[in-house]
């Protein structure tokens, strides 16, 4: 039963403004725009969207106060538009609360699988059946992971990171959920340790490690599965 | 040499006028004796060494010949007068010794007080010199005037001997044995003095801090080459104080600079970026619904809307560089992570473009900035795409090196390169991309060079620190 989904786009540049808001409509969503920090508190109040579309750098009430207000009131996904070369304010928009950013420029499709992969949490699908994306299905009851019809075989610990990137495809995973879910955090797990094993997990699972299809990593922040959930 | 035969024909007259008045008054041999002393005292300490020994000699035969018993005869009758001639001769030759050192000590303090009072003018109106322009080129001349010499002048070095500047010269212009003097004594840190048609040429360098930063030739000198050294001690403190006020003037208009670039960074960063961004979306807004003929348009003017962002983005790493804004940020990357996002970042090439990335399987980690470096590797790939013919792919290619390295190399089939834009001074373009990757490699510890490739074509390949790769059992 899915609905028609509602996307506030917060920027304060009209050309912007205007060619996202165009652009999600194309693609079946519907929108509604502020054209700064203060207003879109309000509008976000109103209208209570299903995801919200930020930019950072916005005269009086700027984006991380955006995030953090709306972080305080309800769990709306919300994705920030970065520029290039400002990386220390996209890592600060995630600590603050921020699900995922885009960094500008950027195109169309990267932005609308973006926006995809928030709204797929928003769907609550219960993910206890398998995951499946182009060639590669994890079935997680049994856990099992067959790479183009091969089976392969993972340690506990491989197998729960892959569960925990595939479930959150298209969304950055910061080394500090790794550890806390995976590890539980235990004592002594560092971000090497993450490493390490993530390493050897792509080993696994890549067809071509020098052209990864399922897991990069994502500067400063963790991992990003990128692969696209087969429907 | 003019002055002594006057001086001695003097002191003979002198004497000879005593004897006289001595032998008409009748003064005994005792009168007559401490009278000749007195004589010989005052034409020593009057006319000099001279006149003192002359007047000694002329009065010690005077003085046998008219007083001295038997009269009239260079014999001396009693044994006592013997003791008498020869304490006078003593008396007469110790005193117009002391008399004349006397005086040379004298002319000598004199002499270096002269010196000091120079040199104690020349530093206050050296260091009391205001810091306007040209202050201590005046300065300077006055203080070779001080030293009085024919000609000279004061030359700095501009790095090394070689490269001379001339700060202040009066007379005669300098010729090349001047310089080559001066990068002499330059090179060696030693004062040189050479015979010359002037009489005296002296050449003293200017050493701050064990280095020669300049010389001072002095032609025809008449100083002394330790005071000369006084001279320049002072003249190069002065030097080094003017560049130091002229360097702490430079760095506050740099510091003033940096926060105008800082803000101006900000506002070109948001003002320029927006639009474009604006531009590339309503482009692709435009794209489904374009004709066939106008498609290609389209797609070429959002091609050139990708160039201009690269542009300014490569414009922006290059102002942070600068401005010292960029701090790396490592962190263990790999390398196929970064040819993804580094093709990814370049949508128009990688539709286009065959890519040929090789990985090897043993290349660990990259322990960089991932920022920065997907920004170089973003611009060897645009360089590598805009050299090769269309169908021909490029090469990533990762790789361990040695000492904990990661050899990275971006491989083309274009012209290769010439020895131009192998100097990075290629302005179409490449140049500053080149620029730019040269800075991000080196703030990252790395090393960078192009070269052709066997075959044809370009070698893009850096190096950069490895991250150290713990081995699955350890944990």
């Amino acid at each position: 039963m899915k609905g028609v989904f509602r996307i506030l786009v917060v920027d304060d540049d009209p050309g912007i403004r205007s060619s996202i808001a165009s652009h999600l409509r194309d693609a079946g969503y519907l929108v509604v725009t502020a054209e700064h920090g203060r207003i879109a508190l309000d509008v976000f109040e109103q209208e209570r969207p299903d995801l919200v579309l930020t930019d950072l750098a916005m005269p009086e009430v700027d984006g991380f106060e955006v995030v953090s207000t709306i972080r305080r009131r309800s769990a709306t996904p919300i994705i920030v538009l970065s520029v290039r070369g400002s990386e220390e304010d996209r890592v600060r928009a995630l600590d603050i609360g921020a699900d995922d950013f885009v960094p500008k420029p950027f195109s169309v499709p990267e932005l609308l699988a973006r926006v995809r992969a928030q709204l797929r949490r928003a769907e609550m699908r219960p993910v206890n059946e398998s995951l499946r994306f182009p060639g590669l299905e994890i079935d997680v009851e049994r856990h099992r992971v067959v790479q183009n019809e091969r089976e392969v075989r993972l340690t506990p610990t491989e197998f729960a990171l892959l569960e925990l990137f595939a479930s959150n495809a298209g969304k950055p995973v910061n080394l500090d959920q790794i550890v806390s879910k995976i590890w539980k955090g235990a004592p002594g797990t560092s971000p090497d340790t993450v490493r390490v094993h993530v390493a050897s997990l792509r080993k696994k699972i890549e067809p071509d490690p020098s052209n990864p299809r399922y897991l990069v990593t994502e500067p400063w922040i963790g991992y990003r599965f990128i692969a696209e959930p087969v429907e | 040499m003019k002055r002594v035969l006057p001086s001695a024909i003097a002191s003979a007259a002198a004497i000879a006028a005593v004897t006289v008045a001595g032998k008409l008054i009748g003064l005994n041999q005792t009168t007559i004796g401490l009278i000749f002393l007195l004589v010989i005292f005052a034409l020593a300490s009057w006319r000099g060494l001279v006149a003192g020994a002359t007047a000694s000699a002329v009065a010690t035969i005077c003085f046998n010949f008219f007083f001295l018993p038997p009269f009239y005869r260079f014999t001396i009758g009693d044994p006592a007068n013997w003791i008498a001639l020869v304490t006078f001769v003593a008396a007469s030759i110790v005193a117009n010794r002391l008399l004349v050192r006397v005086q040379r000590q004298a002319a000598a303090a004199e002499e270096s007080r002269n010196e000091l009072r120079v040199l104690y003018d020349l530093s206050i109106d050296l260091f009391a010199a205001t810091t306007r322009v040209g202050a201590l080129e005046e300065a300077a001349s006055r203080a070779l005037r001080a030293i009085g010499a024919n000609s000279g002048g004061l030359l700095l070095f501009d790095g090394s001997p070689l490269k001379q500047r001339v700060l202040v010269w009066n007379g005669e212009e300098p010729d090349d044995i001047v310089e080559d003097m001066v990068a002499g004594v330059g090179r060696h840190r030693r004062s040189v003095e050479i015979p010359s048609p002037h009489g005296r040429d002296v050449y003293v360098p200017l050493i701050m801090g064990g280095r020669a930063i300049g010389a001072i030739a002095v032609r025809g000198a008449t100083a002394t080459i330790t005071w000369l050294e006084s001279v320049a001690s002072l003249v190069a403190l002065a030097v080094e104080r003017e560049r130091y006020v002229r360097e702490i003037a430079h760095v506050e208009a740099l510091r003033e600079s940096d926060q105008l670039k800082s803000s101006l960074l900000r506002a070109v960063s948001h003002d320029l970026n927006s639009p474009l961004t604006a531009i590339a979306l309503e482009l692709e807004a435009l794209t489904p619904i374009a004709g066939e003929d106008s498609a290609a348009r389209v797609a070429s003017l959002g091609n050139h809307v990708a160039q201009l962002q690269r542009r300014i983005s490569n414009l922006l790493a290059m102002a942070r560089i600068e401005a010292g804004r960029t701090q790396p940020r490592i962190e263990p990357t790999p390398a196929a992570d970064l040819f993804r996002a580094a093709r990814e970042s370049l949508p128009a090439i990688r539709d286009q473009r065959r890519f040929d990335v090789r990985v090897h399987p043993d290349a660990p980690d990259l322990n960089v900035d991932p920022v920065l470096t997907l920004e170089l590797l973003v611009n060897l790939i645009e360089n590598a795409d805009r050299a090769s013919p269309a169908g021909q792919a490029v090469e990533l290619i990762a790789e361990p090196s040695a000492q904990s390295m990661v050899r990275i190399e971006v491989r083309d089939r274009g012209p290769g390169i010439t020895k131009r834009n192998h100097e990075f001074d290629d302005v179409e373009g490449r140049g500053l991309g080149l620029e730019i990757v040269r800075n991000l490699v080196c703030v990252q510890g790395g090393t960078f060079e192009l070269s052709n490739r066997d075959g044809g074509g370009a070698v893009a390949r850096v190096e950069l620190p490895a991250a150290p790769m713990m081995a699955l059992e350890s944990i």
